[in-house]
């Protein structure tokens, strides 16, 4: 019978304890996306010769309209934000006002980004493209 | 002694379950009736029965050569997930667009369309 108490005392210590100590250390991940992916247009929109028209055909409705002096800009754009985190604490000093932690985290925002400019008559003018939303993370983090 | 078992694994559950996980979504606006686009004309359709289809836009910007409405609806899924050392969270929002480009007297001369918010999705961010 003691046997067997201790026995049970000796496993929700552990429990507890370890429930304690599973706290210092946390790591988070977070993504957030917005926009659908989209592929460059390729010889599908030739300077010069597509229009309006044929742009919207090919890649739908943009995300962005600007007007800037003498042409129209179609902005098509999808973002992924990412994000980690790693937090060190001791919980249990949380109870004596105790605030020893460590915590570094690294958040990397980026863009598909597609601009077509036009002329005032609708004519395309000028392409410009990024694709950088799919950059990864941990070589990007350490390269700046 | 079978008493002693089922605590262990009652603690053993408790400890091993400590975690949660939420699910939820937003929705900003109305969804379009994309069947009312057949109903368009270009150079013929004036922005007045767009607006009668549609609505009122969500945002008009003017161009070189007329205006721009843009009508937009989006849906937002969020996943997040706490377990005992980790924790992960997503957020996919997506968009239903169309862009009417009018001339300077209002009537329409193109319009794009992208129908994607039903591709927003829950899931994890890896």
């Amino acid at each position: 019978m003691v046997c067997r108490f201790n026995y049970v005392a000796i496993l929700i210590f552990v429990l507890f304890t370890g429930q304690l100590l599973f706290g210092c250390i946390s790591y988070q991940m977070t993504k957030r996306v917005e926009g659908e992916k989209f592929n460059p247009p390729g010889d599908a929109l030739q300077v010069g010769e597509a229009t309006l028209k044929t742009a919207l055909l090919k890649l739908g409705a943009p995300d962005h309209l600007v007007k800037l002096e003498g042409k129209d800009v179609l902005v098509y754009q999808r973002v992924v934000f990412r994000q980690n985190r790693l937090s060190l604490s001791i919980p249990a000093l949380d109870a004596w006002s105790g605030n020893i932690g460590l915590s570094v985290f690294g958040g990397l925002e980026s863009y598909d980004t597609l601009a077509l400019f036009f002329t005032p008559d609708r004519i395309l003018r000028q392409i410009v493209v990024e694709k950088s939303a799919d950059r990864p993370y941990i070589k990007t983090m350490l390269e700046d | 002694m079978k008493s002693t078992s089922y605590l262990m694994i009652f603690l053993l559950f408790v400890v091993g379950t400590s975690g949660c996980c939420v699910l939820g979504k937003n929705v900003d606006d109305q969804k379009f009736d994309a069947s009312a686009l057949d109903r368009l004309t270009a150079n013929q359709t004036p922005a007045a029965e767009i607006c009668e289809i549609f609505g009122a836009p969500n945002q008009v910007i003017e161009m070189s050569n007329g205006n721009a409405y843009i009508y937009r609806h989006s849906v937002s899924k969020a996943t997040a997930v706490w377990l005992i050392l980790v924790s992960m969270g997503t957020y996919d929002k997506q968009y239903d667009q169309i862009v009417f480009f009018f001339d300077n007297k209002d009537i329409l001369t193109h319009y794009g369309a992208s129908f994607n918010a039903e591709d927003a999705s829950y899931g994890l961010p890896f």
